[in-house]
């Protein structure tokens, strides 16, 4: 079997981005492990003698757990531990003990024969059964909304929506009397050592951290090696044996966080040609347990909308913790302030692009708006709610995302044997991370990208990045691109000086080391010349050598929506989206547009599909699977078409967050566009289009 | 594992009597095919003997050969396969046939492994992501995953691939609306259908999907 992936396999079927990367045709590194089932992600992992740790949970929004059987759950062959830690509960799926077994058969025996009986209590779990009254709108808005022609006053609802990614969260911990290992299904390698070692009671220096390959993140992964894997390693210090700790599906859904849900009171004036004039808006986030978390990015500040005072509370509900989750509060705010100026626009007869054409800041945005309108056909645009039975809509929302410094280390090492490896503490979560490595190294080492191997994802690696706030490849990439000159250069030095030829008189391209505009010979050949085994470069991207590396650049967007609306059944059917994307200087091209698709088709999930229900006498969440919290499918796929914009972008960027943050409102405003009147509420299923078509809607 | 109402024990829920409690309005398409996943994962003729409650030995042939497993006779053949064979490559997501991650072929027909005991697969062909290359070269539907990039964290792929394969199987030339109903029953969160489609066109001889010329200024 091909143990290396084809690093040149052209495609043609995206002529926009042709050659817009700097590896046009290369493909994933890690792609031949990933189609062969030879990847091993640690969920994978199950060592001979492993045991298995379980939580109980609570299972309503508030209770007392009145009764259980720790007797009959520590009779059931296998179990070796049952312990019970508090007696009563704030959230549905909030820990209340655990239980090790030897098999995960026995675990769910073990659950059954515990027998936890609850006594509910009562609850909160959705916004506006806690939410307090917005604060009082400030004398000069107050005024300014007196004098407004118009305002619009209307409020807009998101749902709770889990990161699910599909390898559910946790750890395998092996104790090794010495030394310890962890194999974490986390976001942060490094943060996964911190603290691991009171789990293990073992020193630092003795506590490995594997991340080779994870199952998805989106943000939820961001906790280090998260209370599955600090059990797992403190149970494996317990009882020397190997201990596996993930969530099942169900749990996956209760208590690893989520994007919190959110509701916009939106009060703003503007005048009949659509002039906005500002206004008060007031969001609230649902953040569960959790005492923060919940913001909502309204108003954005792509568009000038005049004055505007934000104000915000964060409501505390019987309900999970957020975490992160790809562009934290954008997609939901963004919702909110794209159907909001599709209303403005309609009681002014305003064209949506025109009016984003006018209010908006950015230059570069409002080409991409010009490009994206073109490409959607946006002249075929008609009147809000014009049509038959099948209503067709457009609309369009914007995106933006700034860079975050922050510190990594990276190593490039050239054997004499022409092999290259890269190594930074990053994981690739499937952002391609891993790849973007090796083409920075392979780019300005000269050589092929077949030759490079790229490690990450372990604790003994340079330090490396979260992979959150679309922060990973933007801050390695500067300490990547200095390490790997440094080791060119010292290879150069070397070769130059075994050949008598000045080290400034020699470059490497296309593989091969070039004196006098001639190739002198390959790549190999140019190690095999090193005196010693290898030579290594090394940098830190805090430092001003690897800050010459920043670049120019900005991750911005937008995204075009073309769908149709079934008026007699109220179902949405996404034909087509355009999203338009820069982020820098793309490194892989494939990997890029895979980022902005997938970003795109979370969103899309997100505006039609995705909602985590809490019944409201119990708190208990209803549909924690994947049956009925319903993520999109191949059925329900638009065509989606990412085009890179690489205008003046000389710099690696931002890519994991911006592509999912218009989607929704793009999708709301072609909804409007399409029956006439704004459904205000997330997911845009059938009941709410056709209640809002009956003019009752929300 | 949380301490709401117990699911059926193992081995007692059929495919069908879960279909029938999940009621009618589910997504359609992905429910349907599951359901026709379901029908495959039937087996035949119920068996005979009584096994267990003790451990129990099965025989599976699993890529080709002969696989000897002691275990719990509650367990399903995805479990068979990931804790007792050691073939990761069937991944665990949602164990209820919700996903389609745990795909596998079964004598060539699609089966959600979770959703079968691995006492019922004895005496077919199980295979599993690992036994889809031939030395020395991959699958051609897995050089076009790569190809086109129809994988990102790479947790679905395996399903994906196996789902496709048996789509190609049954119709070697599916048309872009075939291969949506097709591999309807598998989940992917990171969102690489539209690169899968491209990747099935591509190994059944056909033009991937055409992105737009750039638009004149
Ligand atoms: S794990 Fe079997 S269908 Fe999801
Ligand atoms: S690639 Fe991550 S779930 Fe499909």
């Amino acid at each position: 079997m091909r143990d290396h992936t084809p690093t040149d396999m052209p495609t043609r079927n995206r002529p926009m981005n042709r050659g817009a990367s700097l590896a046009d045709d290369a493909s994933r590194l890690d792609a031949v492990a990933k189609v062969t089932g030879a990847a091993k992600y640690a969920r994978d992992m199950y060592p001979a003698d492993c045991l298995f740790v379980g939580f109980v949970r609570c299972p309503v929004g508030s209770g007392q757990l009145a009764a259980r059987d720790e007797a009959a759950a520590r009779a059931v062959p296998g179990v070796l531990e049952v312990e019970i830690e508090r007696d009563e509960g704030r959230y549905h799926g909030q820990p209340v003990g655990h239980i090790v077994a030897e098999s995960k058969t026995a675990l769910r025996r073990a659950m059954r024969a515990l027998d936890a009986r609850w006594t509910p209590g009562p609850c909160s779990v959705e916004i506006e059964q806690a939410a307090g009254e917005p604060p009082q709108t400030q004398g000069d808005i107050a005024q300014l909304l007196e004098r407004a022609q118009h305002v619009l006053d209307a409020t807009y609802e998101t749902p709770v929506q889990t990161h699910s990614p599909l390898e559910t969260h946790g750890g395998m911990a092996i104790h090794h009397g010495d030394r310890a290992e962890l194999f974490s299904s986390t976001q942060g390698t490094s943060a996964a050592a911190d603290g691991i070692e009171d789990q293990f009671g073992l020193p630092r220096a003795a506590c490995e951290i594997h991340c080779e390959y994870v199952g998805g993140g989106f943000g939820s992964k961001l906790n280090g090696a998260g209370r599955e894997g600090a059990i797992a390693a403190r149970m494996s210090a317990k009882y020397r044996r190997p201990v596996s700790c993930f969530t099942d599906r169900d749990e996956d859904h209760l208590d690893t966080g989520n994007r919190p849900s959110s509701r916009a009171r939106v009060r703003i004036g503007f005048q009949a040609d659509g002039t906005v004039l500002g206004g008060h808006i007031h969001t609230w986030g649902g953040v569960g347990v959790a005492r923060g978390g919940g913001g909502c990015a309204i108003p954005s500040n792509h568009y000038d909308l005049g004055r505007i005072q934000k104000t915000s509370e964060d409501v505390q509900l019987n309900a999970g913790a957020p975490r992160p989750f790809r562009a934290p509060g954008w997609p939901q705010g963004k919702f909110a302030e794209e159907l909001m100026l599709d209303e403005i626009c309609a009681a002014c007869g305003l064209d949506p692009v025109e009016m984003r054409l006018r209010l908006e800041r950015s230059d570069d945005r409002r080409d991409m708006i010009r490009t994206g309108a073109r490409l959607i056909g946006w002249n075929q645009r008609r009147p809000n709610g014009s049509g038959g039975a099948i209503r067709r809509g457009f609309g369009l929302g914007t995106t933006d995302w700034p860079r975050f410094p922050r510190q990594a280390e990276a190593e490039v090492i050239v054997n004499r044997d022409g092999s290259v490896e890269v190594r930074t503490g990053t994981q690739d979560i499937g952002t391609g991370m891993r790849t973007v490595a090796g083409v920075l190294a392979a780019d300005r080492l000269g050589c092929g990208l077949e030759r490079v191997n790229v490690r990450i994802g372990h604790s003994s690696l340079p330090p490396g990045p979260g992979s959150g706030g679309s922060m990973t490849s933007h801050n390695t990439a500067p300490a990547i691109i200095e390490a790997a000159l440094q080791a060119r250069n010292a290879l150069l030095d070397a070769v130059g000086d075994r050949l008598g030829i000045p080290p400034d008189e020699l470059s490497i391209q296309n593989d091969h080391l070039i004196h006098d505009q001639e190739p002198m010979m390959d790549w190999a050949e140019a190690c095999a010349k090193l005196p010693r085994d290898a030579v290594i470069g090394r940098a830190s991207s805090d430092t001003p050598q690897s800050q010459r590396h920043v670049g120019e650049g900005h991750s911005q967007g937008v995204q075009f929506v073309d769908l149709r609306v079934d008026t007699q059944t109220g179902i949405v059917h996404v034909d087509r989206i355009i999203a338009i994307q820069s982020c820098g200087q793309v490194v892989m091209r494939k990997g890029a547009e895979s980022q902005i698709i997938g970003g795109v088709i979370q969103g899309v999930s997100y505006a039609l599909f995705e909602h985590k229900i809490h019944d409201k006498a119990t708190g208990t969440m209803v549909n924690p699977n994947l049956e009925w919290y319903k993520i999109l499918g191949s059925a329900d796929m638009p065509r989606i078409e990412p085009v890179l914009w690489t205008k003046g972008q000389t710099g690696v960027r931002s890519l994991g967050e911006p592509p999912t943050i218009p989607t929704a409102g793009a999708i709301a405003c072609a909804v409007f566009n399409a029956i006439g009147r704004p459904v205000r509420s997330l997911p845009i299923t059938p009941d709410k289009v056709l209640a809002a078509l009956e003019g009752g809607g929300r | 594992m949380t301490m709401t109402p117990d699911p059926p024990p193992r081995g007692q829920v059929s495919r069908r009597s879960f279909l029938q409690t999940m009621g009618v309005s589910a997504a359609a398409a992905a429910v349907q095919a599951q359901a026709e996943r379901a029908d495959a994962a039937q087996p035949s003729s119920a068996p005979t003997t009584l096994s267990g409650p003790g451990p129990i030995e099965i025989t599976l042939n699993v890529n080709g050969s002969d696989r000897r497993l002691t275990i719990d006779p509650a367990t399903t053949l995805m479990e068979a396969l990931r804790w007792h064979a050691g073939l990761t490559g069937t991944k665990e997501v949602c164990d209820r046939a919700a996903c389609g991650t745990c795909s596998v072929l079964i004598d060539g027909r699609l089966v959600n492994s979770c959703m079968m005991l691995a006492y019922d697969a004895q005496g077919s062909r199980v295979t599993t992501i690992e036994g889809l290359a031939r030395p020395g070269s991959l699958d051609p539907i897995q050089e076009s995953f790569i190809r086109h990039d129809a994988l990102q964290c790479g947790y679905c792929t395996p399903g994906l691939i196996l789902a496709s394969k048996a789509l190609l199987g049954a119709n070697p030339r599916p048309t872009l609306d075939q291969i949506k109903k097709g591999l309807a029953g598998n989940i992917c969160r990171c969102g690489t259908y539209t690169n899968v489609f491209n990747a099935v066109l591509d190994a059944s001889g056909q033009s991937p999907l055409m992105d737009s010329e750039a638009p004149d200024a």
